[in-house]
């Protein structure tokens, strides 16, 4: 994992996205954030891979992440139950 | 790049084929913790084999058509007993996949045998170490720890892989390495993490310090890319959303439409989109139910509850109304609808505590820390201005 190479301020307490939609602040932050993130993925990758739950090759980047064959599928994210 | 606010076109309307039902064959459980949100776990309303084999004859058909799974919830599913449980296990096709969400205090080497022989997923809820399980305690107000991990080892012995959900109560710093070693230690192959929810009978508040919950999701990502082994759901579909986002695919994250989720509860009450509504009653809402599968078949059901139950209509417009107004839409995909309800009153409102504490901090934790550990090279281009 790299090294803490800066700290900001954590963002929960100061949410901006109660905007008209004419902007997009969370886009922006996910951006702001894609050298980190690109690292934080291709780590995922590769333990996705070494869980065995690497995507078929054929699908779909997206679609791809449900088809972890060994993952419940009750573990899902929208109305799941606990 | 980021510029107007991205509109997000999935969760309309409610899918006509789900894909698991939730059976609830007892509505006991010989648990007494302090946060559960059902009604009635003291009492022991059994699942009739009728019940079983109504759902059967859609799940069947369902699962024909591609992976399908029924999740035996509870009421603490393992106390119906193996007979019993065989018996609504019956009507269903090999095809069928089974899961268990169980307190695990009950298993032992036949209930391990009896999964290898169903072929039966197992999740176990368990807290962390000992002292994180203070809440989870006997109908007597013992504490519970050993049995579970009587259970937990038993299940080890056997080489059967287990999933794990973790409720956790306080987020405070320190917590998240702590709870991820000990789920490391466990050896289970998926962890779900839950913040405490004000839900059911459960009351107490969840409002959270969302420095204190996005910290707790930003330190859990840290612990967890030490030593990934861990299918951790949180992280996942964060790094999920974030990962679209950066290339532009934001909008095909979420499901085309929701998926109805069915609850049978064990007398065959049909409650759709969260199980936690079933069993409870509302002056306005009724029962929350949507029909029973004695009388009516499930696909019916599904297909009729936007018009024939208000509260699901009334929270479809709820969903509308989370798309038109939160950032997050695209990640969460709505408020879901026992959170609503049991924070608001209604079904038709928006963000609710659960979203702050388990969607939207969650997010902003993972970009906290992606943000804090960025490559020396993209650090220095970005201290320079032209990152």
């Amino acid at each position: 994992m790299p090294e803490t190479t800066s700290h900001h301020k954590p963002r929960g307490g100061e949410r901006e996205d109660r905007d008209d939609g004419s902007s997009d602040p969370l886009a922006q932050r996910v951006h702001d954030a894609r050298a980190g993130l690109t690292v934080l993925l291709t780590e995922a990758e590769e333990a996705r891979r070494q869980r065995a739950e690497a995507a078929p090759t054929d699908s779909g980047a997206v679609c791809a992440w449900n088809h972890f064959e060994n993952i419940p599928t009750f573990y899902n994210w929208n109305n799941r139950p606990r | 790049m980021a510029g107007q606010r991205q509109a997000f076109s999935g969760m309309r309307g409610i899918a006509p084929v789900p894909t698991y039902v939730v059976m609830q064959p007892t509505t006991l459980c010989n648990l007494d913790c302090a946060y559960c949100y059902l009604p009635f776990r003291s009492d022991d309303r059994k699942m009739p084999a009728e019940v079983a084999a109504a759902v059967a004859g859609a799940v069947n058909e369902w699962s024909a058509a591609g992976r399908f799974s029924v999740v035996w919830h509870g009421g603490e599913p393992l106390a119906t007993g193996r007979e019993r449980f065989a018996e609504l296990l019956a009507p269903f096709d090999p095809g069928v996949e089974h899961h268990v969400q169980t307190n695990a205090t009950l298993i032992d080497e036949r209930w391990c045998e009896f999964f290898a022989a169903h072929e039966i997923r197992v999740s176990v809820s368990v807290d962390g170490p000992r002292e994180r399980n203070a809440e989870r305690v006997t109908r007597g107000g013992r504490p519970s720890y050993d049995r579970i991990m009587g259970g937990i080892e038993a299940l080890r012995r056997h080489g059967i892989g287990f999933s794990a959900l973790c409720v956790v109560a306080r987020p405070e710093p320190g917590l998240a390495t702590e709870l991820y070693q000990y789920f490391l230690d466990l050896e289970c192959d998926v962890l779900g993490i839950n913040i405490e929810e004000l839900e059911g009978v459960n009351a107490r508040s969840n409002a959270r310090d969302p420095v204190a919950v996005a910290g707790f999701w930003s330190e859990l990502v840290g612990a967890w890319r030490r030593d990934p082994r861990i299918h951790v759901r949180e992280v996942e579909w964060s790094l999920r959303y974030a990962a679209a986002v950066l290339d532009g695919t934001a909008d095909e994250v979420l499901p085309r439409q929701l998926d109805p989720i069915p609850t049978i509860g064990y007398d065959g009450s049909v409650v759709l989109l969260s199980p936690e509504l079933a069993g409870f009653t509302d002056p306005q809402y009724a029962d929350f139910s949507s029909g029973n599968v004695l009388s009516s078949p499930l696909p019916e059901i599904i297909a009729g509850a936007a018009a024939s139950t208000p509260w699901v209509a009334e929270f479809l417009s709820g969903v509308e109304a989370c798309r038109a107004t939160c950032a997050y839409f695209g990640f969460c995909g709505g408020a879901h609808a026992a959170n609503r309800y049991f924070e608001h009153g209604r079904f038709d409102g928006t963000e609710t505590d659960h979203c702050r504490n388990s969607k939207i901090h969650l997010l902003e934790g993972v970009l906290d820390h992606a943000r804090d550990h960025e490559p020396p090279q993209a650090s220095r281009r970005g201290a320079g201005g032209s990152g």
